[in-house]
Protein backbone atom coordinates (compact mmCIF):
# COMPACT_ATOMS: atom_id res chain seq x y z
CA UNK A 1 0.00 0.00 0.00
CA UNK A 2 2.82 2.60 0.61
CA UNK A 3 4.56 1.43 -2.31
CA UNK A 4 1.97 2.40 -4.42
CA UNK A 5 1.66 6.31 -2.40
CA UNK A 6 5.57 6.87 -3.29
CA UNK A 7 5.05 6.10 -6.33
CA UNK A 8 2.69 8.60 -6.68
CA UNK A 9 4.06 11.47 -5.09
CA UNK A 10 7.54 10.20 -6.94
CA UNK A 11 5.32 10.56 -10.05
CA UNK A 12 4.44 14.10 -9.17
CA UNK A 13 7.88 14.90 -8.14
CA UNK A 14 9.52 14.04 -11.58
CA UNK A 15 6.54 15.79 -13.45
CA UNK A 16 7.45 18.54 -11.61
CA UNK A 17 4.54 19.41 -9.02
CA UNK A 18 6.67 18.36 -5.77
CA UNK A 19 10.51 18.89 -5.82
CA UNK A 20 12.69 16.28 -7.31
CA UNK A 21 14.25 15.38 -3.80
CA UNK A 22 10.68 13.88 -3.50
CA UNK A 23 11.70 11.18 -6.16
CA UNK A 24 13.58 9.54 -3.56
CA UNK A 25 11.20 7.01 -1.55
CA UNK A 26 13.74 7.83 1.73
CA UNK A 27 12.42 11.52 1.33
CA UNK A 28 8.64 10.62 1.35
CA UNK A 29 8.93 8.42 4.14
CA UNK A 30 10.78 11.43 6.18
CA UNK A 31 7.85 14.00 5.18
CA UNK A 32 5.20 11.24 6.06
CA UNK A 33 7.15 11.23 9.18
CA UNK A 34 7.54 14.35 9.86
CA UNK A 35 4.01 15.11 9.31
CA UNK A 36 3.23 12.60 12.17
CA UNK A 37 5.45 13.37 14.77
CA UNK A 38 5.42 17.71 13.86
CA UNK A 39 2.28 18.17 15.65
CA UNK A 40 2.71 14.99 18.79
CA UNK A 41 6.01 16.97 19.74
CA UNK A 42 4.30 20.41 19.57
CA UNK A 43 0.95 19.09 21.60
CA UNK A 44 3.72 17.23 24.06
CA UNK A 45 5.93 20.45 24.44
CA UNK A 46 3.44 22.45 26.16
CA UNK A 47 2.94 19.96 29.02
CA UNK A 48 7.04 19.32 29.22
CA UNK A 49 7.24 23.10 29.58
CA UNK A 50 4.69 23.47 31.89
CA UNK A 51 5.95 20.59 34.26
CA UNK A 52 9.75 21.88 33.19
CA UNK A 53 10.53 18.73 32.90
CA UNK A 54 12.84 19.79 29.90
CA UNK A 55 16.16 18.03 30.99
CA UNK A 56 14.06 14.92 31.99
CA UNK A 57 13.44 14.78 28.60
CA UNK A 58 16.61 14.66 27.68
CA UNK A 59 17.44 11.80 29.53
CA UNK A 60 15.06 9.43 27.83
CA UNK A 61 16.55 10.44 24.53
CA UNK A 62 20.23 9.38 26.01
CA UNK A 63 18.92 6.18 26.51
CA UNK A 64 18.20 5.31 22.84
CA UNK A 65 21.80 4.14 22.60
CA UNK A 66 21.39 1.61 25.80
CA UNK A 67 17.67 0.77 23.88
CA UNK A 68 18.92 0.14 20.58
CA UNK A 69 22.45 -2.20 22.17
CA UNK A 70 19.71 -3.71 24.22
CA UNK A 71 17.33 -4.42 20.93
CA UNK A 72 20.39 -6.06 19.38
CA UNK A 73 21.29 -8.21 22.05
CA UNK A 74 18.05 -9.72 21.67
CA UNK A 75 18.07 -10.11 18.18
CA UNK A 76 16.63 -7.06 16.66
CA UNK A 77 17.49 -6.16 13.42
CA UNK A 78 19.73 -3.27 13.35
CA UNK A 79 17.24 -0.95 11.47
CA UNK A 80 14.63 -1.92 14.35
CA UNK A 81 15.17 -2.43 17.44
CA UNK A 82 11.54 -1.12 18.79
CA UNK A 83 11.06 -3.65 21.89
CA UNK A 84 14.62 -2.34 22.53
CA UNK A 85 14.71 1.15 22.65
CA UNK A 86 10.81 1.25 23.44
CA UNK A 87 11.33 -1.01 26.20
CA UNK A 88 14.85 0.32 27.92
CA UNK A 89 13.73 3.86 27.32
CA UNK A 90 10.19 3.45 28.95
CA UNK A 91 12.41 1.71 31.90
CA UNK A 92 14.27 4.43 32.39
CA UNK A 93 11.47 7.10 32.40
CA UNK A 94 9.32 5.52 34.92
CA UNK A 95 12.04 4.55 37.46
CA UNK A 96 13.20 8.27 37.34
CA UNK A 97 9.77 9.62 37.91
CA UNK A 98 9.80 6.68 40.62
CA UNK A 99 13.05 8.42 42.23
CA UNK A 100 12.42 12.25 41.59
CA UNK A 101 9.18 11.52 42.91
CA UNK A 102 10.66 9.69 46.23
CA UNK A 103 13.79 10.95 46.29
CA UNK A 104 15.19 14.24 48.86
CA UNK A 105 17.90 15.20 46.31
CA UNK A 106 16.62 18.02 43.70
CA UNK A 107 15.00 17.14 40.77
CA UNK A 108 18.30 18.40 38.71
CA UNK A 109 20.54 16.63 40.60
CA UNK A 110 19.02 12.94 39.78
CA UNK A 111 18.51 14.05 36.69
CA UNK A 112 22.16 15.16 35.99
CA UNK A 113 23.07 11.38 37.36
CA UNK A 114 21.18 9.85 35.59
CA UNK A 115 21.58 11.67 32.20
CA UNK A 116 25.21 11.23 32.04
CA UNK A 117 25.20 7.15 33.62
CA UNK A 118 22.82 6.80 30.75
CA UNK A 119 24.58 7.96 28.00
CA UNK A 120 28.20 6.22 28.87
CA UNK A 121 26.34 3.14 29.41
CA UNK A 122 24.74 3.00 26.44
CA UNK A 123 28.25 3.64 24.72
CA UNK A 124 29.37 0.80 26.28
CA UNK A 125 26.32 -0.96 25.81
CA UNK A 126 26.74 -0.52 21.94
CA UNK A 127 30.49 -1.48 21.97
CA UNK A 128 29.91 -4.78 23.60
CA UNK A 129 27.27 -6.03 21.61
CA UNK A 130 28.30 -4.71 17.87
CA UNK A 131 32.09 -5.89 19.04
CA UNK A 132 33.57 -2.35 17.84
CA UNK A 133 32.86 1.21 17.63
CA UNK A 134 31.17 2.11 14.90
CA UNK A 135 31.03 5.84 14.94
CA UNK A 136 28.51 5.53 12.38
CA UNK A 137 25.53 3.76 14.19
CA UNK A 138 26.39 5.74 17.01
CA UNK A 139 25.96 9.14 14.88
CA UNK A 140 22.84 8.39 13.66
CA UNK A 141 21.25 7.24 16.83
CA UNK A 142 22.18 10.56 18.25
CA UNK A 143 21.65 12.80 15.67
CA UNK A 144 19.10 11.15 13.60
CA UNK A 145 19.05 9.21 10.01
CA UNK A 146 16.75 9.69 7.79
CA UNK A 147 18.12 6.87 5.38
CA UNK A 148 17.38 3.76 8.10
CA UNK A 149 13.74 4.97 8.09
CA UNK A 150 11.84 1.95 7.17
CA UNK A 151 8.25 1.22 6.44
CA UNK A 152 7.64 -0.44 9.61
CA UNK A 153 8.90 2.87 11.55
CA UNK A 154 6.46 4.62 9.39
CA UNK A 155 3.85 2.12 10.36
CA UNK A 156 5.05 2.15 14.16
CA UNK A 157 5.09 5.81 14.35
CA UNK A 158 1.20 6.47 12.22
CA UNK A 159 -0.33 4.08 14.80
CA UNK A 160 2.23 5.94 17.89
CA UNK A 161 0.60 9.37 16.41
CA UNK A 162 -2.90 8.36 16.87
CA UNK A 163 -2.84 6.23 20.28
CA UNK A 164 -0.89 8.88 21.63
CA UNK A 165 -2.61 11.81 20.16
CA UNK A 166 -6.17 10.53 21.32
CA UNK A 167 -4.83 9.81 24.66
CA UNK A 168 -3.32 13.03 25.11
CA UNK A 169 -6.33 14.93 24.46
CA UNK A 170 -7.95 12.95 27.14
CA UNK A 171 -6.11 13.42 29.85
CA UNK A 172 -4.79 17.05 28.44
CA UNK A 173 -7.01 19.07 30.74
CA UNK A 174 -6.22 16.77 33.86
CA UNK A 175 -2.49 17.21 33.44
CA UNK A 176 -2.30 20.36 32.80
CA UNK A 177 -4.12 21.41 36.11
CA UNK A 178 -1.27 18.61 37.97
CA UNK A 179 1.69 20.91 35.63
CA UNK A 180 -0.16 24.20 37.09
CA UNK A 181 -0.09 22.60 40.98
CA UNK A 182 -0.14 19.37 42.04
CA UNK A 183 -1.85 19.78 45.18
CA UNK A 184 -4.86 21.83 43.51
CA UNK A 185 -5.47 18.77 41.51
CA UNK A 186 -5.70 16.71 44.02
CA UNK A 187 -7.96 19.05 46.42
CA UNK A 188 -10.36 18.85 43.13
CA UNK A 189 -10.22 14.98 42.84
CA UNK A 190 -7.69 14.18 40.29
CA UNK A 191 -4.70 11.39 41.09
CA UNK A 192 -1.26 13.84 40.30
CA UNK A 193 0.76 10.47 40.58
CA UNK A 194 -1.19 8.47 38.30
CA UNK A 195 -1.60 11.25 36.22
CA UNK A 196 2.41 11.93 35.50
CA UNK A 197 2.98 8.94 35.21
CA UNK A 198 0.62 8.15 32.28
CA UNK A 199 2.14 11.90 30.84
CA UNK A 200 5.86 9.94 30.91
CA UNK A 201 4.54 7.25 29.31
CA UNK A 202 2.99 9.06 26.59
CA UNK A 203 6.21 11.24 26.50
CA UNK A 204 8.32 8.42 26.02
CA UNK A 205 6.82 6.94 23.01
CA UNK A 206 6.96 10.39 21.36
CA UNK A 207 10.66 10.66 22.13
CA UNK A 208 11.35 7.30 20.53
CA UNK A 209 9.03 7.49 17.69
CA UNK A 210 11.01 10.70 16.66
CA UNK A 211 14.58 9.41 17.26
CA UNK A 212 15.10 8.14 13.26
CA UNK A 213 14.13 11.94 12.01
CA UNK A 214 15.78 14.05 14.61
CA UNK A 215 18.23 12.06 16.80
CA UNK A 216 18.75 11.44 20.57
CA UNK A 217 20.65 14.45 21.24
CA UNK A 218 18.42 16.90 19.86
CA UNK A 219 14.71 15.52 19.91
CA UNK A 220 15.09 17.60 23.47
CA UNK A 221 15.08 20.55 21.46
CA UNK A 222 12.04 20.23 18.71
CA UNK A 223 10.02 19.19 22.48
CA UNK A 224 10.62 22.11 23.91
CA UNK A 225 11.47 25.23 21.57
CA UNK A 226 8.38 25.33 19.97
CA UNK A 227 6.08 26.15 22.86
CA UNK A 228 8.95 28.02 24.45
CA UNK A 229 8.43 29.72 21.39
CA UNK A 230 4.50 29.66 21.18
CA UNK A 231 5.02 31.18 25.02
CA UNK A 232 5.78 34.30 23.99
CA UNK A 233 3.51 35.25 21.82
CA UNK A 234 0.02 33.77 22.98
CA UNK A 235 -2.63 34.73 25.76
CA UNK A 236 -4.17 31.59 26.51
CA UNK A 237 -3.97 27.69 26.80
CA UNK A 238 -5.46 27.19 23.56
CA UNK A 239 -3.31 29.08 21.67
CA UNK A 240 -0.63 28.02 23.36
CA UNK A 241 -1.57 24.47 21.96
CA UNK A 242 -1.58 25.06 18.22
CA UNK A 243 0.79 27.64 18.02
CA UNK A 244 3.27 25.62 19.36
CA UNK A 245 1.42 22.25 17.14
CA UNK A 246 1.88 24.95 14.09
CA UNK A 247 5.90 25.69 15.25
CA UNK A 248 6.94 22.21 15.64
CA UNK A 249 4.95 20.96 12.63
CA UNK A 250 7.10 23.94 10.64
CA UNK A 251 10.06 23.03 12.45
CA UNK A 252 9.97 19.07 11.30
CA UNK A 253 8.29 19.49 8.15
CA UNK A 254 10.53 22.12 6.71
CA UNK A 255 13.78 21.34 8.37
CA UNK A 256 13.61 18.13 6.62
CA UNK A 257 13.09 20.00 3.06
CA UNK A 258 16.04 22.05 3.64
CA UNK A 259 18.22 18.92 4.81
CA UNK A 260 17.93 17.70 1.58
CA UNK A 261 20.20 20.34 -0.10
CA UNK A 262 22.96 19.94 2.31
CA UNK A 263 24.83 16.98 3.93
CA UNK A 264 23.81 17.86 7.36
CA UNK A 265 21.80 14.96 9.22
CA UNK A 266 17.83 16.14 8.99
CA UNK A 267 17.82 16.67 13.13
CA UNK A 268 20.05 19.60 12.98
CA UNK A 269 18.15 21.43 10.42
CA UNK A 270 15.23 20.41 11.56
CA UNK A 271 16.38 22.02 15.09
CA UNK A 272 18.12 24.91 13.11
CA UNK A 273 14.46 26.02 12.17
CA UNK A 274 12.74 25.88 15.27
CA UNK A 275 15.17 27.85 16.68
CA UNK A 276 14.53 30.86 13.78
CA UNK A 277 10.88 30.36 15.19
CA UNK A 278 11.99 31.17 18.17
CA UNK A 279 14.09 34.08 18.05
CA UNK A 280 11.59 35.56 15.42
CA UNK A 281 9.12 35.21 18.45
CA UNK A 282 11.13 36.93 20.50
CA UNK A 283 11.41 39.76 18.65
CA UNK A 284 7.72 40.07 17.43
CA UNK A 285 6.72 39.28 20.98
CA UNK A 286 6.11 43.49 21.90
CA UNK A 287 4.08 43.55 18.97
CA UNK A 288 1.35 40.61 20.44
CA UNK A 289 1.48 43.10 23.66
CA UNK A 290 2.01 40.82 26.10
CA UNK A 291 0.54 41.95 28.94
CA UNK A 292 -0.59 40.71 32.47
CA UNK A 293 2.23 38.48 32.96
CA UNK A 294 4.51 40.09 36.02
CA UNK A 295 7.10 38.33 37.60
CA UNK A 296 7.10 37.57 40.97
CA UNK A 297 3.18 38.38 41.29
CA UNK A 298 1.41 36.31 43.44
CA UNK B 1 -23.43 17.67 43.12
CA UNK B 2 -24.66 21.10 43.62
CA UNK B 3 -24.27 24.06 41.07
CA UNK B 4 -24.02 27.42 43.12
CA UNK B 5 -25.23 30.45 41.33
CA UNK B 6 -24.99 33.98 42.61
CA UNK B 7 -28.57 34.29 42.76
CA UNK B 8 -30.13 30.95 43.51
CA UNK B 9 -30.03 28.66 46.38
CA UNK B 10 -29.03 25.22 46.22
CA UNK B 11 -32.41 23.02 45.68
CA UNK B 12 -31.48 20.89 48.55
CA UNK B 13 -30.82 23.57 51.08
CA UNK B 14 -30.38 21.52 54.13
CA UNK B 15 -32.14 22.88 56.86
CA UNK B 16 -30.67 20.47 59.54
CA UNK B 17 -30.36 22.47 63.04
CA UNK B 18 -26.99 23.57 63.59
CA UNK B 19 -25.71 21.00 66.12
CA UNK B 20 -25.20 18.77 63.31
CA UNK B 21 -21.62 17.45 62.84
CA UNK B 22 -20.07 17.10 59.71
CA UNK B 23 -16.39 16.95 61.17
CA UNK B 24 -15.03 14.98 63.82
CA UNK B 25 -10.98 14.89 64.64
CA UNK B 26 -10.09 12.56 67.45
CA UNK B 27 -6.95 12.31 69.14
CA UNK B 28 -5.28 13.55 65.66
CA UNK B 29 -1.48 13.72 66.01
CA UNK B 30 1.24 14.31 62.87
CA UNK B 31 5.08 13.85 63.02
CA UNK B 32 6.99 15.14 60.55
CA UNK B 33 10.59 14.74 60.06
CA UNK B 34 11.04 13.63 63.98
CA UNK B 35 9.26 16.46 65.25
CA UNK B 36 5.54 15.92 66.89
CA UNK B 37 3.68 18.77 64.81
CA UNK B 38 0.60 18.03 66.34
CA UNK B 39 -0.68 16.09 69.31
CA UNK B 40 -4.05 14.80 70.09
CA UNK B 41 -5.70 17.48 68.85
CA UNK B 42 -9.89 16.60 69.26
CA UNK B 43 -12.11 18.97 67.51
CA UNK B 44 -15.66 18.93 65.96
CA UNK B 45 -16.93 21.00 63.24
CA UNK B 46 -20.68 21.66 62.60
CA UNK B 47 -23.10 21.91 59.71
CA UNK B 48 -23.43 25.08 58.36
CA UNK B 49 -20.66 27.02 60.91
CA UNK B 50 -18.05 29.20 59.79
CA UNK B 51 -15.41 27.54 62.24
CA UNK B 52 -12.05 29.64 62.85
CA UNK B 53 -9.09 27.94 63.45
CA UNK B 54 -5.91 30.26 65.22
CA UNK B 55 -2.91 29.97 66.65
CA UNK B 56 0.54 31.61 66.72
CA UNK B 57 2.94 30.60 63.53
CA UNK B 58 4.19 27.25 63.74
CA UNK B 59 1.06 26.45 65.29
CA UNK B 60 0.46 23.42 62.99
CA UNK B 61 -2.66 25.02 61.50
CA UNK B 62 -1.54 24.29 58.22
CA UNK B 63 -0.08 20.55 58.76
CA UNK B 64 -3.69 20.65 60.23
CA UNK B 65 -5.59 21.95 57.38
CA UNK B 66 -3.39 19.11 55.37
CA UNK B 67 -4.48 16.60 57.73
CA UNK B 68 -8.13 17.06 56.63
CA UNK B 69 -7.12 16.94 52.85
CA UNK B 70 -5.53 13.59 52.82
CA UNK B 71 -2.18 12.41 51.56
CA UNK B 72 -0.64 13.57 54.79
CA UNK B 73 0.03 10.54 57.70
CA UNK B 74 -1.42 11.04 60.98
CA UNK B 75 -2.26 9.16 63.93
CA UNK B 76 -5.83 9.20 65.19
CA UNK B 77 -9.36 9.41 63.10
CA UNK B 78 -10.17 12.37 61.12
CA UNK B 79 -14.23 11.51 60.28
CA UNK B 80 -16.15 12.93 57.70
CA UNK B 81 -20.04 13.04 58.27
CA UNK B 82 -21.07 13.91 54.80
CA UNK B 83 -21.58 11.65 51.46
CA UNK B 84 -18.61 9.85 50.31
CA UNK B 85 -18.27 11.45 46.64
CA UNK B 86 -18.68 15.14 48.01
CA UNK B 87 -15.54 16.95 47.70
CA UNK B 88 -14.05 19.15 50.01
CA UNK B 89 -13.27 22.85 48.44
CA UNK B 90 -9.93 23.79 49.47
CA UNK B 91 -8.30 27.28 49.44
CA UNK B 92 -4.78 27.49 50.01
CA UNK B 93 -2.79 30.08 51.29
CA UNK B 94 -0.13 30.17 49.04
CA UNK B 95 -0.15 28.53 45.52
CA UNK B 96 3.00 28.17 43.83
CA UNK B 97 2.43 27.95 39.91
CA UNK B 98 5.07 29.02 36.93
CA UNK B 99 3.69 32.56 36.41
CA UNK B 100 4.85 32.44 32.29
CA UNK B 101 2.48 30.01 31.36
CA UNK B 102 -0.11 31.07 29.22
CA UNK B 103 -3.37 30.52 31.31
CA UNK B 104 -5.94 32.70 31.99
CA UNK B 105 -8.41 32.83 34.19
CA UNK B 106 -11.14 31.25 32.19
CA UNK B 107 -8.73 28.53 30.82
CA UNK B 108 -8.13 27.55 34.41
CA UNK B 109 -11.41 27.04 35.21
CA UNK B 110 -12.33 25.36 32.08
CA UNK B 111 -9.72 22.84 32.56
CA UNK B 112 -10.94 22.21 36.05
CA UNK B 113 -14.55 21.80 34.72
CA UNK B 114 -15.11 20.25 31.35
CA UNK B 115 -13.79 16.63 29.90
CA UNK B 116 -13.04 17.45 26.43
CA UNK B 117 -9.68 19.10 25.71
CA UNK B 118 -9.44 22.70 26.38
CA UNK B 119 -7.82 22.95 22.58
CA UNK B 120 -10.15 21.03 20.96
CA UNK B 121 -13.57 22.83 21.97
CA UNK B 122 -14.95 27.05 21.79
CA UNK B 123 -14.88 28.48 24.76
CA UNK B 124 -18.20 30.00 23.84
CA UNK B 125 -20.18 27.28 25.57
CA UNK B 126 -18.60 26.94 29.00
CA UNK B 127 -17.29 30.18 29.27
CA UNK B 128 -21.25 31.57 30.54
CA UNK B 129 -20.40 29.18 32.74
CA UNK B 130 -17.51 30.32 34.04
CA UNK B 131 -18.83 33.73 34.54
CA UNK B 132 -22.01 32.48 36.60
CA UNK B 133 -19.05 30.67 38.75
CA UNK B 134 -16.97 33.77 39.10
CA UNK B 135 -19.60 36.21 39.90
CA UNK B 136 -20.10 34.62 43.21
CA UNK B 137 -16.63 36.34 44.39
CA UNK B 138 -16.98 39.36 42.31
CA UNK B 139 -14.35 38.22 39.59
CA UNK B 140 -15.85 37.99 36.01
CA UNK B 141 -13.80 40.78 35.15
CA UNK B 142 -11.18 39.18 35.26
CA UNK B 143 -11.96 35.93 33.13
CA UNK B 144 -9.39 36.68 30.44
CA UNK B 145 -6.25 37.81 32.55
CA UNK B 146 -3.78 35.51 32.82
CA UNK B 147 -3.23 34.07 35.94
CA UNK B 148 0.43 34.85 36.45
CA UNK B 149 -0.65 38.80 36.23
CA UNK B 150 -3.29 38.50 38.67
CA UNK B 151 -2.76 40.20 42.01
CA UNK B 152 -2.90 38.10 45.37
CA UNK B 153 -6.54 39.42 46.05
CA UNK B 154 -7.76 38.81 42.66
CA UNK B 155 -6.05 35.48 42.61
CA UNK B 156 -7.49 34.25 45.62
CA UNK B 157 -10.93 34.98 44.59
CA UNK B 158 -10.74 33.05 41.42
CA UNK B 159 -9.70 30.33 44.19
CA UNK B 160 -12.36 30.39 45.90
CA UNK B 161 -14.70 30.69 42.87
CA UNK B 162 -12.84 27.41 41.99
CA UNK B 163 -13.38 25.62 45.32
CA UNK B 164 -17.05 26.45 45.32
CA UNK B 165 -17.91 24.66 41.96
CA UNK B 166 -19.00 22.32 42.45
CA UNK B 167 -20.50 23.15 45.90
CA UNK B 168 -18.20 20.75 48.47
CA UNK B 169 -19.41 20.05 51.57
CA UNK B 170 -16.94 22.13 53.50
CA UNK B 171 -14.73 24.76 52.66
CA UNK B 172 -11.53 24.73 53.76
CA UNK B 173 -10.12 28.25 53.54
CA UNK B 174 -5.94 28.77 54.80
CA UNK B 175 -5.37 32.59 55.65
CA UNK B 176 -7.93 33.85 53.04
CA UNK B 177 -7.46 37.58 54.20
CA UNK B 178 -3.74 37.34 54.00
CA UNK B 179 -1.89 39.49 51.73
CA UNK B 180 -5.37 41.25 50.43
CA UNK B 181 -5.85 44.32 50.60
CA UNK B 182 -8.72 46.04 53.22
CA UNK B 183 -11.49 46.70 50.86
CA UNK B 184 -10.15 42.90 49.40
CA UNK B 185 -10.88 41.77 53.35
CA UNK B 186 -14.13 43.44 53.23
CA UNK B 187 -15.36 41.71 50.60
CA UNK B 188 -14.27 38.24 51.64
CA UNK B 189 -15.83 38.63 54.93
CA UNK B 190 -19.30 39.68 53.20
CA UNK B 191 -18.63 36.45 50.85
CA UNK B 192 -17.88 34.45 53.38
CA UNK B 193 -21.70 35.13 55.21
CA UNK B 194 -23.61 35.09 52.38
CA UNK B 195 -22.06 31.71 51.77
CA UNK B 196 -23.16 30.63 55.28
CA UNK B 197 -26.10 32.23 55.50
CA UNK B 198 -28.05 32.26 51.91
CA UNK B 199 -25.85 28.25 50.90
CA UNK B 200 -25.73 26.83 54.74
CA UNK B 201 -22.28 26.12 53.53
CA UNK B 202 -19.62 24.63 56.48
CA UNK B 203 -16.94 26.82 56.43
CA UNK B 204 -13.13 25.70 58.44
CA UNK B 205 -10.72 28.82 57.84
CA UNK B 206 -7.55 29.59 59.56
CA UNK B 207 -7.29 33.06 60.23
CA UNK B 208 -5.38 35.98 61.85
CA UNK B 209 -7.14 38.70 61.66
CA UNK B 210 -8.69 38.46 65.23
CA UNK B 211 -11.71 41.08 64.93
CA UNK B 212 -12.90 39.50 61.37
CA UNK B 213 -13.54 36.39 63.43
CA UNK B 214 -14.60 37.71 66.01
CA UNK B 215 -17.62 39.21 63.88
CA UNK B 216 -18.12 36.09 61.76
CA UNK B 217 -16.99 32.91 63.83
CA UNK B 218 -19.58 30.15 65.26
CA UNK B 219 -16.56 29.02 66.71
CA UNK B 220 -13.36 28.86 67.26
CA UNK B 221 -10.65 26.86 68.14
CA UNK B 222 -7.11 27.84 68.67
CA UNK B 223 -3.95 25.22 68.81
CA UNK B 224 -0.32 25.38 69.61
CA UNK B 225 0.61 21.92 68.92
CA UNK B 226 -2.11 21.30 70.85
CA UNK B 227 -5.85 22.41 71.40
CA UNK B 228 -5.64 25.46 73.69
CA UNK B 229 -8.88 26.65 73.12
CA UNK B 230 -12.04 25.50 71.80
CA UNK B 231 -15.47 27.44 72.20
CA UNK B 232 -17.47 30.32 70.98
CA UNK B 233 -16.30 33.53 69.94
CA UNK B 234 -18.04 35.74 72.82
CA UNK B 235 -15.61 33.42 75.28
CA UNK B 236 -12.58 35.35 73.61
CA UNK B 237 -13.97 38.59 74.01
CA UNK B 238 -12.40 39.68 77.38
CA UNK B 239 -9.07 41.15 78.20
CA UNK B 240 -5.56 39.29 77.42
CA UNK B 241 -7.65 36.20 76.83
CA UNK B 242 -6.67 36.89 72.78
CA UNK B 243 -3.31 37.61 73.73
CA UNK B 244 -2.22 33.92 75.00
CA UNK B 245 -3.64 32.53 72.19
CA UNK B 246 -1.78 34.92 69.26
CA UNK B 247 1.38 36.51 69.49
CA UNK B 248 1.59 40.13 70.07
CA UNK B 249 1.73 40.92 66.66
CA UNK B 250 -1.80 40.54 65.83
CA UNK B 251 -3.59 42.93 67.56
CA UNK B 252 -2.07 45.99 65.60
CA UNK B 253 -3.89 44.79 62.43
CA UNK B 254 -6.80 45.16 63.72
CA UNK B 255 -6.83 48.76 65.10
CA UNK B 256 -8.48 50.17 62.30
CA UNK B 257 -10.91 47.77 61.98
CA UNK B 258 -14.31 48.93 62.37
CA UNK B 259 -16.23 46.58 64.83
Amino acid sequence: MLDALYELIGGWASQGYLPSIFEHTFMIRGMLAAMLIGPLLGGVGTVVVTKKLSFFTQTIGNGALSGVAIGLLFGEPVEGTFAGLYGFCLIVALLMTFVKNRSRLSNDTVIGVVLAQVLGFGIFMLVVVTNNFNIHQVEGILFGSLITLTDNDLMALAVASVVVGLLFCFIFNRIMLVAFNPILAKARGLRPVFLEYFFIVLMTIVVVASLKLIGALLVLVLIVVPAAGAQNIVNNLRQFVWVSIVFSTISTTVGLLLSALFPIPSGAVIVLVSSLLFYGTLMLKPLFGKSGIQQGQV
Amino acid sequence: MQTLTADKKPLSLNNDPAGVNLLEIEDLSVFLGGNQILKNINMVVKKGHIHALIGPNGAGKTTLMRSIMGGMPHQGIIRFLFRSNSLIGYVPQLLEFDHSVPITVCDFLSIMLQEKPIFLTGSRSIRKKISEILAITESEHLIDRLIGGLSGGEFRRVLLAQALEPLPEILLLDEPASNVDEYGAMLFEQMLNRLRDEHGLTILMVGHDIKMILRLADRVTSINRKVMFDGSPDELKGPGKVAELFDGSMATSTDNVEE
